[in-house]
């Protein structure tokens, strides 16, 4: 077991509910994997392409973003605008051959922390069977 | 079909009439078929104006040099300066009236229409006429062009040497213009996806292969980024420096600035410039083909951007370039846009 | 050393050359470009210019100098990185792009020999083919000192006669070549010198593109840095790095530091091209730019190569390959430009 592929997720969450929701998990104490690096952003509407290249860039197997639900945005409109551009940014990566399972998006309220430990189980179990993101990834 | 003389008295007309600050516009090279970019001051150079299917050049893009200079000039002629556009360029005019880079009042546009033709492919030229070098090229009767050769005259059907994106284009007349010379021609292509079609029926694999071997021959010239009228950033990512340094700008603020992009050409900064310029791009790329044109290894970079621009009509029914008042794509949103990829 | 080569036993004598790496022009989509090659069979001498010159190969446009980390014990580590030891020939040099050679031979040393430049350079091989037919419409080697058949910076000079190639080693490197495939060379008789000859003269005058009077054009630049003539040839200029990427004899870089991790640190220091036409590339770390429009940068371009390497080199930093012709985007022809130079002010 010692050798089974630990895959490594970076999370950008944002700062007013998904940040806030794997906080509510960490402070339940709820278990899920630890291969999230999360980093917080002000607002998944804050989100430039190049955050999401440079995680892939740097060896990340899997990257998620995660917001506010719609019409919950702290900055009112900021998750509608990140829905379209990720919504894009997503059939580039599947256009360019990369596994579609690498990259996601999920709504996650300040009070869905079981739905975050939800997500991310889900996603490193998804990501186990494809192996190490070599595609992107700076290797020399 | 367009009157080149009219082109040129109009053109003329407007310069006697001090309105106009320059003309944009193209002219025969002195060497070979090719036409290039023509600055026209003068109203006796109007002359030199030229309309043919070698005017491949999308010249928007100078009205970003124009912005620029403009900028810098201490006392600015403010007269606007005349541009002659194809349809795909008008729509560019569009965008950036649209993105309010430029004022309606700082351009007069100079519409021509393709002849429900196109402008040439050079390559594809050359291989038909195999070895024969072409001197001029001209629109002849309904999908045709004349070609000169050796003094001698070949008639080839259009639709075999266009350009690919001219296959595919879908305002092959100005959207926007003050004058405008020659008729519609309505011509609509069966598909205008076609060609990002055929990348798409690949399986993954086969697609990251095709574009692995294709950008692993980029050399960074950055000719598509420069080329292109949509990429007028002050800074680019890409550019090592392309920081806002000013004279007060400490050390230490240049030492913590990110370096998105390394100036080598390994495979994952290829990667990561191209995706970067394609996602910049959607919804504002009106598939001018000029990148792909400009790039000296032949990439077809012009396919990602194809490739988002199916997307924003299919996902937000979104179109690129027809009406300056409407809200870009990045910059609007609808509360029934897809999000059944989101958990 | 002078012999002939049948063309069926040249891709025999490529393979006795197996010790060495071998490059050769090769095909990929439209676009022609140096590549290593495998198999003696593939190698295509019926080529067109490449895209690339074989500056690619001596100067690679990302060399690694050295590598740093943090050692176990928390110490900075550094180990400096030398291209390996690989003895290489490369097949179907155009003269022009040899010559190029000799001219970047005076840039990286001189004074001060730079390493990495040398050791690719010094274990290289050119083997030269003469141009038949002018490999772009836009060459003018004649007009910069070159020709067609130059042998200059080669060791060996290929002619194609037809059915064999006439050979032709230049320097010591060249006649071990040779010496390797000896049974498939034979001695060239008369008739061979002849249509030798004959073949150079023909391709000479194939070359229809020239810059006239070109002595004058130095001392013109001369006096005119601040001509209002550059804005007007850069309008259309569009800022890409095309002309100088894709030229033999340009040779600018940048150094940079690439930092793969941060902690514990790790990363290379290397160089890249760099070229004149891009923004950064004068920029001052106060912010100010001496060289701010494209006016000034298309100058340092056309200066560069017809003024300011003639005062310091004796030679014209271009070899008439005709590359920044044919790929500028816009359609900016260096030789307009120095015949409009030529003629400025008369």
């Amino acid at each position: 077991m010692a050798d089974e592929f630990e895959p490594k997720i970076v999370a950008f969450l944002c700062k007013w509910c998904s940040s806030a929701g794997s906080d509510l998990a960490g402070v339940s104490r709820m278990q899920y994997p630890p291969n999230v690096i999360p980093i917080t952003v002000m607002c998944s509407g804050s989100m430039s392409p190049l955050y999401i290249l440079s995680a892939f860039k740097k060896g990340a197997d899997g990257v998620l973003v995660s917001g506010c639900h719609p019409g919950d945005c702290h900055y009112i409109k900021g998750n509608f605008y990140a829905r379209r551009r990720i919504a894009l940014v997503k059939k580039l990566l599947e256009f360019i051959g990369l596994e579609p399972q690498r990259f996601q998006m999920s709504w996650v309220s300040a009070a869905e922390g079981t739905k975050y430990t939800q997500i991310i189980k889900d996603f490193v179990e998804e990501l186990k069977p494809i192996g190490p993101q070599t595609k992107l990834r700076r290797s020399s | 079909m367009v009157n080149l003389e009219d082109l040129k008295k109009e053109a003329k007309r407007i310069l006697e009439e001090g309105k106009i600050k320059y003309i944009i516009g193209y002219e025969r090279s002195p060497n070979g078929m090719m036409s290039m970019p023509a600055f026209i001051k003068n109203p006796e150079d109007a002359e030199r104006l030229t309309w043919d299917p070698s005017c491949v050049y999308n010249l928007t893009r100078f009205l970003v040099d124009e912005k620029r200079r403009k900028a810098k000039e201490k006392k600015p002629d403010t007269r606007p300066v005349a541009i002659v556009v194809k349809g795909c360029d008008s729509r560019a005019v569009v965008v950036l009236l649209q993105e309010k880079f430029i004022n309606r009042e700082d351009v007069y546009i100079l519409g021509v229409s393709c002849e429900g033709a196109g402008v040439v492919d050079e390559k594809k030229l050359t291989e038909k006429l195999k070895g024969k070098k072409a001197d001029k090229i001209e629109f002849s009767e309904k999908d045709h062009f004349l070609i000169t050769s050796d003094g001698e005259k070949i008639k080839i059907p259009a639709q075999e040497i266009l350009a690919e994106r001219c296959l595919e284009c879908r305002a092959n007349f100005p959207v926007i213009y003050d004058e405008v010379l020659g008729e519609k021609v309505e011509r609509r292509p069966e598909d205008p996806f076609k060609s990002i079609e055929r990348i798409e029926s690949l399986s993954k694999e086969e697609r990251w292969a095709f574009w692995k071997e294709q950008l692993d021959k980029c050399i960074r010239c950055y000719a598509c980024r420069s080329v292109c009228p949509m990429c007028y950033c002050d800074e680019c990512v890409v550019d090592t420096i392309s920081f806002a340094v000013a004279a007060d700008t400490t050390a230490e603020e240049k030492a913590q600035k990110i370096k998105w992009i390394e100036r080598s050409p390994d495979s994952s900064e290829n990667f990561v410039y191209h995706l970067v310029r394609a996602i910049h791009l959607a919804g504002r790329c009106i598939d001018c083909g000029e990148c792909e044109r400009a790039c000296p290894l032949d990439i077809p970079v012009r396919l990602l951007n194809k490739k988002l621009e199916k997307e924003a009509k299919e996902l937000f029914d979104y179109e690129v370039g027809f009406d300056p008042e409407k809200p870009s794509l990045a910059s609007s949103f609808k509360d029934d846009d897809p999000e059944d990829f989101i958990r | 050393m002078q012999k002939i080569l049948r063309k069926k036993s040249f891709p025999q004598w490529v393979k006795k050359l197996e010790s060495y790496k071998i490059y050769a022009p090769a095909k990929n989509g439209d676009v022609w470009n140096y590549e290593a090659v495998n198999h003696s069979e593939d190698i295509d001498l019926d080529y067109l210019n490449s895209v690339l010159s074989p500056k690619k190969i001596i100067f690679p446009q990302r060399e690694i100098f050295l590598e740093f980390s943090t050692s176990n014990d928390g110490n900075p580590e550094i180990n400096e990185v030398l291209p390996e030891e690989n003895p290489s020939v490369i097949f179907g040099v155009r003269p022009c792009d040899a010559k190029a050679l000799t001219l970047t031979d005076s840039v990286f040393g001189g004074d001060f020999d730079d390493l990495y430049y040398w050791r690719r350079r010094d274990q290289a091989i050119l083997v030269g083919l003469a141009c038949h037919n002018p490999p772009s419409p836009n060459c003018f080697c004649l007009s910069v000192n070159g020709s067609p058949h130059s042998k200059e910076g080669l060791d060996i000079l290929m002619t194609d006669l037809g059915d064999r190639y006439y050979v032709e080693s230049l320097t010591e490197k060249g006649n071990k070549l040779l010496n390797l495939g000896n049974k498939f060379f034979e001695e060239p008789k008369a008739k061979d010198k002849k249509d030798l000859e004959k073949i150079n003269l023909a391709s000479e005058k194939k070359i229809k593109r020239r810059i006239k009077e070109i002595k004058k054009i130095p001392p013109q630049l001369k006096e005119m840095f601040d001509s209002p003539f550059w804005d007007e040839e850069a309008m259309s200029c569009i800022r890409c790095g095309i002309c100088t990427y894709l030229c033999p004899t340009c040779h600018c870089f940048d150094i940079s530091d690439e930092v793969l991790s941060s902690s514990p640190i790790e990363g290379k220091r290397v160089r890249t091209w760099d070229t004149c036409q891009f923004p950064d590339f004068t920029m001052h770390s106060s912010g100010h730019n001496p060289r701010p429009d494209k006016a000034s940068r298309l100058r340092q371009r056309i200066l560069h190569k017809f003024q300011y390497f003639v005062e310091r080199y004796k030679n014209y930093q271009c070899t008439g390959c005709g590359r920044c012709i044919s790929k500028c985007p816009v359609g900016i022809d260096i030789i307009e430009v120095l015949d409009k130079v030529r003629d400025y002010g008369t």
